[in-house]
C-alpha cells in the first residue's frame, strides 16, 4: 500500500451517495443523490458556455434557488448519464478506483462508467464491484464464518429492495428478485398514517416529518396485534412525541407518535398495506429466491443471509426475518418428511446484522480497495487505452486475505 | 397474514356464520358466556381490529371468521358515528341507536358481503336478525370503554384515525349513505 494514494470508494444509491477513501471505516460524505441544474422554460437544458459548471449536488442542490432538482438514478440504475457525469465531476477531485454497481446493471452501463472515469477524470485504474459481493465482505466483521463468499444479500435502500444470491463471489443472476417496497414506501406509509391522525403537521412539511419519525422511532415488531395491545397496556413507554419547527412561522409543532412506529416497516412483511398490487412478503421472497438457486448452495445461503442498506436498519428487522424464513423452511421440511418418511437434516437460518449495515456496500468497497490484491484486479488506464471500454464488462472476483 | 378467530370449532351456525357464546346483558339467541376470563368473539374483534383493518385480502377459514368480519365492519360504522361525538353520553346515545337501527341482512340486495355470506334459510331469518342485533348492541357498549378517553371524555384519536380505512375494501353502508 505504501507509496500509493488510497482508492476512492463511491456508492451511488437512489437516495444517497456514499463517498470516501478506502481503509476508512465510514464514508466521509453521505449526500443526497440529487443534482440541481438550471433549466430554460420548456424544459430544455441550457448549453451555453460556462453554464455547464453551473450546478449543485447533494444538500446544496435543495437550497439552490432557481434550479430544478433531479435524481439521475432511478431504482438503483443510472438513467441520466449527462447528469451522472456532472455529479461525479463534483464528487471527485482525485483518483477513483472503485465504484460498486447494482445487480442487473447492463454491460453497456459499465462501459459508460469506464468512459467517463478514464477519459474525463483520467483515473489511473478502475474496478467495478458488485454491491452484493461488497456487502458480503462487509458482513465479515460480524459473522463468525470468515471469508464466506456465498450468501444471500438483502439490499434495501431508499428506492429499491433486492434479494441477491451470491455463490463463491459470483451472482446467481437468474435468481435475483426484488420487491417494490423500500425506504421511500415506508416514509409514504408513515406519512399516510400521520395524515389520518395528526392535524398539527404543516402539509408542506409532512414528508420530512414522516421521514424523521421513520428514521428515529420505527422498528419491526414480532406481531402487530399484540403490539397494539402492548401500547394500550403501557402507553407512557410506547407513545412518543416528536417536535418539529414550522418552516414558515418558525414556531415549534408537536406530533404524537404511535403505532406507525411498528406499522411502517411492517410493509416489508405485509406489502398489501401500502401497495394493493403486490402481496409477497420479503420473507417469502427470500425463501423463493433460495429455492430458485442450485440445490448445492441452498443450505449455505440459508445460513448466511446478509443485510445491507439503510432500510434494513430497523431494530428487530433481522430477528423477524430469521423467524419468518425459519418458519417457511421448517414447514417445507415437515412436508417432505411426511412424503418421504425420512427425516431431513434441519436447516438453521441465520441472518447477519452488523454495525456497518447502513454503509455496508461502501464499507465492503473500502475493505476491498485497501488490500493489495485489489490493485492486481483493477483495470488500468493503459489497458483501457489498448483495448477500449469493453474491459470493464468483466471484473474478476478476488478474496480479501 | 391477517388475524383469524380462534373459535374454529363453533357448534352452532346461522346461514354460514358462526353463532358463538358472548358475555352480554342484551337479549338474543347467542348462548351466554359466563366466564369473565375467556375472550369472546367481540373481544377478539376489538383486539384484532386495528391490525386487521389494514388488510385488503382475507381468507375465510371457518364460520367464526364471518362473525369476526361482520363485527370488524360494524366497528368501523361505530367509529364513523363517534367522529362527531363530544362526550361519553352523546357517544352512548349514538352507538345504541346505531345498534338497533335497521340494517341489511345476508341475502338482502343491500348487504355488502353477499359474496361471503349465504342467505339464511326461511326459519333462520328471525334468529339471524336477533343475533346480529345482539352482537351490534354488545359491541357498541364495549366500544365506549375502548374508545372514549376518560381523561378528556372524548373519543380517542388513536381509534378515530382508522375511520377512513376499509377492511377488505368493504363497508356495511353503501357509499351513497355516507
Amino acid at each position: 500500500m505504501t507509496g500509493r494514494l488510497p482508492a476512492v470508494v463511491i456508492d451511488n444509491g437512489t437516495g444517497y451517495t456514499k463517498l470516501g477513501y478506502a481503509t476508512n471505516n465510514e464514508p466521509q460524505f453521505i449526500i443526497p443523490s440529487a443534482i440541481a441544474v438550471r433549466e430554460r422554460p420548456g424544459g430544455v437544458r441550457v448549453g451555453q458556455a460556462g453554464e455547464d459548471l453551473d450546478f449543485y449536488i447533494g444538500d446544496e442542490a435543495f437550497s439552490a434557488k432557481g434550479y430544478s432538482v433531479k435524481y439521475p438514478i432511478r431504482h438503483g440504475i443510472v438513467e441520466d448519464w449527462d447528469l451522472m457525469e456532472k455529479y461525479w465531476e463534483q464528487c471527485l477531485f482525485k483518483y477513483l478506483r472503485c465504484d460498486p454497481e447494482p445487480p442487473l446493471n447492463t454491460p453497456e452501463n459499465r462501459e459508460y462508467t469506464a468512459e467517463i472515469m478514464f477519459e474525463l477524470f483520467n483515473v489511473p485504474g478502475l474496478y467495478i464491484a458488485l454491491q452484493a459481493t461488497l456487502a458480503l465482505y462487509a458482513s465479515w466483521i460480524a459473522s463468525d464464518v470468515k471469508n464466506m463468499l456465498t450468501g444471500l444479500v438483502i439490499d434495501s435502500g431508499d428506492g429499491v429492495t433486492h434479494v441477491v444470491p451470491v455463490a463463491e463471489g459470483y451472482l446467481i443472476g437468474s435468481s435475483i428478485k426484488h420487491i417494490p417496497i423500500s425506504g421511500r414506501d415506508i416514509t409514504y406509509f408513515v406519512q399516510t398514517l400521520l395524515r389520518e391522525r395528526e392535524p398539527t403537521i404543516p402539509p408542506e412539511q409532512s414528508l420530512e416529518t414522516a421521514k424523521a419519525i421513520k428514521e428515529r422511532y420505527c422498528y419491526v415488531c414480532p406481531d402487530i396485534a399484540r403490539e397494539f395491545s402492548k401500547y394500550d397496556e403501557d402507553p407512557r413507554k410506547n407513545y412518543l412525541k416528536y417536535t418539529g419547527i414550522n418552516s414558515v412561522t418558525k414556531h415549534p409543532f408537536s406530533v404524537d407518535v404511535g403505532h406507525e412506529r411498528f406499522m411502517g416497516p411492517e410493509i416489508f412483511f405485509q406489502p398489501e398495506f401500502s401497495n394493493p398490487e403486490y402481496n409477497t412478503s420479503l420473507s417469502k421472497l427470500v425463501d423463493d429466491t433460495i429455492q430458485d438457486c442450485p440445490i448445492d448452495v441452498r443450505r449455505k445461503l440459508y445460513s448466511n443471509i446478509v443485510l445491507s442498506g439503510g432500510s434494513t436498519m430497523f431494530k428487530g428487522f433481522d430477528k423477524r426475518l430469521k423467524r419468518d424464513v425459519q418458519r417457511l423452511v421448517d414447514l417445507r421440511l415437515k412436508e417432505s418428511e411426511e412424503i418421504s418418511k425420512h427425516k431431513p437434516d434441519p436447516i438453521d437460518v441465520k441472518v447477519v446484522a452488523h454495525a456497518m449495515q447502513r454503509y455496508a456496500v461502501w464499507f465492503g468497497g473500502s475493505l476491498a480497495a485497501s488490500t493489495s490484491s485489489f490493485y492486481e484486479v483493477c483495470h488500468t488506464k493503459l489497458e483501457y487505452e489498448e483495448k477500449g471500454p469493453s474491459i470493464c464488462r468483466y471484473n474478476p472476483v478476488f478474496t480479501l486475505v | 397474514m391477517a388475524y383469524h378467530s380462534q373459535f374454529a370449532n363453533s357448534k352452532f351456525r346461522l346461514g354460514n356464520m358462526a353463532l358463538l357464546p358472548i358475555r352480554t346483558r342484551f337479549k338474543g339467541p347467542a348462548p351466554t358466556e359466563t366466564s369473565t376470563e375467556n375472550e369472546d368473539i367481540i373481544d377478539e374483534a376489538l383486539k384484532y381490529f386495528r391490525a386487521n383493518i389494514f388488510f385488503r385480502n382475507y381468507d375465510i377459514k371457518h364460520d367464526a371468521d364471518r362473525t369476526l368480519i361482520y363485527l370488524t365492519l360494524y366497528i368501523t360504522e361505530c367509529l364513523r358515528r363517534l367522529q362527531k361525538c363530544q362526550s361519553r353520553n352523546q357517544a352512548q346515545k349514538e352507538l345504541s341507536s346505531l345498534a338497533i337501527s335497521t340494517f341489511p341482512m345476508p341475502g338482502d340486495p343491500e348487504f355488502p358481503l353477499n359474496g361471503m355470506f349465504v342467505k339464511p334459510s326461511h326459519d333462520e331469518v328471525e334468529r339471524m336478525k336477533e343475533y346480529l342485533q345482539q352482537l351490534r348492541q354488545e359491541c357498541s357498549e364495549r366500544m365506549l370503554d375502548r374508545v372514549i378517553d376518560p381523561a378528556t371524555d372524548k373519543p380517542s384519536k388513536w381509534w378515530l384515525c382508522f375511520v377512513r380505512r376499509r377492511f377488505m375494501d368493504k363497508s356495511l353502508l353503501n357509499i351513497g349513505q355516507l
